[in-house]
């Protein structure tokens, strides 16, 4: 399962975006997980059969990478504090890597369930 | 039942099946070989409605550059390509009927495919996806193949069989030949296993230097064009990677004794160097006749057989021996397998070194010799006919560059071996040095000094 989003309805229509983009970008921020050290990938709900799958076929050190990135905030949030700003994550870094797993996992899915309806016309 | 007229038509069914024989040169079990862009192919027009596709690369355990390759290239076979899925390709195969499997032997890889014969076009596309397209990505290989290769090792290193084999092949060979044909459980196998490094092993493993495509059916004319067609992108080969197809050494004989603890039922292998498959250099025709003497097994129901050792292992009732040689392209081992229980596979191996004495000294009826002359002829024979050994053969053949099965020069290869010529086979066997593995109930089983073998 992947977060729900309206960006291809938005990407889509180029004035749309370019209008939208710097509203995006001060909301992604101001949601404020950067600064707790999170990536928007992490906050995606992990109790789905499709997104722990996703979560083993990551690489070890990406795996690795987000159960830090994951205790560091939570160290964060239990004492009230935000990260020093070197340590913040920045808007560069803040790229999907388990999005496209779960997208190819949701594909796989998809063409089981597909393929199983099949009706053979000949 | 048996009717009366089929009694009556017997004697002409024999006299035209001589004929048969007369005319060995049955053009029906000739190969073609050809070669379309820069792969080998043999063709094989049956008639009839279905039709095998097989592809053969010289990538078995003997040339995997690090334990547990071949297995998983070898299940990695019909996985996730780059055009479609592992599913997509299940279904699509089961909707056209057909038939897909993969196997690897010592020195082999085999992609098999069975359909019929119309679906020609579709099965070549696929043997050449399955080679130059498929991904192996990390998830499969951590999902899938390994499970199925840890499925395989239990399989293996459940019966005491394939154990004593197995290792009398590392007895014997060491390096090579002697490499597990699938890792033992206990190996660390799986720090070599990446998909990646299985990726840059499958480049060079499907290389066109590295492959050949065997084929059999009614319409086996249209295979060249259609390997010509699909085959275009496999690569060209030479890769200079760690994880590359390994060169073949030349095979050398060791031999040795080897005694394993297992609780899974006993066997014993008595192996000697043996030939090597027909074409090559070392092929002895008179290793394939001692073995159909020395037997064990028996073809016939209700009856021990003539052979050497089942007439010497008649009394046991809770023994299986046979005897066989088994072939590669440089080498062979000739390997006489016991198993049952323990206490009389003790008693029993003695028998065999007796029985090689025996044969050693000439005291066989030259009855015995000729009724092994006419087993090892027919084993030849059908084994080139019967699809599943045919197929591996033939592309073996084609990999390593040596004559392709002829069914005319083998017949005559075997008729040729004398009296002499066994005797003096069974003789360089007690002679040399011997292999002998023991797995099971140890506290019974024998040593090499017992049985008065040297290793």
């Amino acid at each position: 399962m992947s977060a729900p989003s309206i960006t291809n309805y938005i990407v889509k229509r180029p004035w749309l975006k370019r209008a939208m983009t710097p509203l995006a970008n001060w909301y992604t921020d101001a949601a404020g997980y950067r600064k707790l050290g999170l990536k928007f990938d992490d906050l995606i709900p992990e109790e789905s059969e499709v997104v722990q799958k996703a979560i083993k076929r990551l690489p070890a050190k990406e795996a690795y990478d987000r159960v830090f990135r994951i205790r560091r905030a939570f160290q964060c949030s239990i004492s009230h504090t935000l990260l020093p700003a070197a340590e913040q994550i920045k808007a560069s870094e803040d790229v999907e890597y388990l999005s496209p797993i779960i997208r190819e996992i949701e594909k796989e899915n998809k063409e089981r369930v597909d393929l199983d309806n099949l009706v053979v016309r000949k | 039942m048996l009717s009366r007229s089929s009694v009556r038509n017997a004697p002409r069914a024999l006299a035209a099946g001589r004929r048969a024989m007369a005319s060995a040169a049955n053009p029906t079990f000739q190969y073609d070989v050809s070669e379309a862009s820069g792969v080998k192919v043999a063709n094989r027009e049956v008639a009839g409605p279905t039709s095998t596709l097989a592809l053969v690369a010289k990538a078995g355990s003997r040339y995997q550059p690090f334990p547990g390759f071949s297995d998983a290239l070898e299940k990695f076979a019909f996985k996730s390509t780059l055009k479609r899925s592992a599913l997509r390709i299940t279904r699509e195969v089961e909707l056209l009927g057909g038939e897909i499997s993969a196997t690897h032997s010592r020195e082999n890889l085999i992609l098999r495919t069975k359909f019929l014969a119309n679906d020609l076009p579709y099965f070549t596309e696929l043997l050449a996806e399955v080679a130059s397209k498929t991904k192996y990505t990390d998830h499969e290989l951590k999902e899938v193949v390994v499970d199925l290769l840890k499925y395989q090792q239990l399989a293996l290193s459940s019966s005491p069989e394939n154990v004593a084999i197995d290792a009398a092949h590392g007895m014997a060979f060491h390096r090579g030949l002697g490499a597990p044909i699938t890792p033992s459980e206990s190996s660390p196998y799986e720090k070599y296993l990446t998909g990646d490094a299985l990726a840059q092993f499958a480049q060079d493993a499907y290389s066109k230097s590295n492959v050949g495509i065997v084929a059999t059916g009614p319409n086996s004319g249209e295979v060249t064009k259609w390997v010509g067609q699909f085959f275009k992108d496999l690569p060209a080969g030479a890769s200079s990677s760690q994880y590359k197809v390994q060169p073949s050494q030349a095979s050398k004989y060791f031999g040795g004794e080897q005694r394993i603890a297992s609780k899974k039922g006993s066997a014993v292998v008595i192996a000697f160097p043996g030939s090597s498959a027909f074409g090559t250099a070392g092929f002895k025709a008179e290793a394939s006749v001692l073995a159909a003497l020395l037997g064990g097994e028996s073809t016939i129901k209700w009856t021990p057989g003539f052979s050497l050792l089942s007439q010497a292992t008649k009394g046991f009732s809770q023994l299986n021996v046979s005897t066989k040689n088994t072939a590669y392209s440089d080498a062979g081992l000739f390997t006489v397998t016991l198993t049952g229980q323990a206490d009389q596979i003790a008693a029993a191996s003695k028998n065999v070194v007796d029985a090689l004495k025996k044969a050693a000294a000439g005291e066989v009826a030259s009855e015995d010799i000729k009724k092994a002359v006419a087993l090892a002829k027919f084993r030849a024979l059908e084994s080139v006919q019967t699809l599943e050994t045919g197929l591996e053969a033939t592309g073996s053949g084609l990999v390593h560059g040596s004559k392709p099965y002829q069914i005319g020069e083998i017949v005559q290869a075997v008729e040729k071996v004398s009296e002499e010529q066994v005797k003096e086979t069974a003789k360089s066997f007690l002679s040399g040095k011997a292999t002998l593995v023991s797995v099971g109930d140890l506290h019974q089983l024998p040593y090499a000094e017992d049985l008065g073998l040297t290793v």
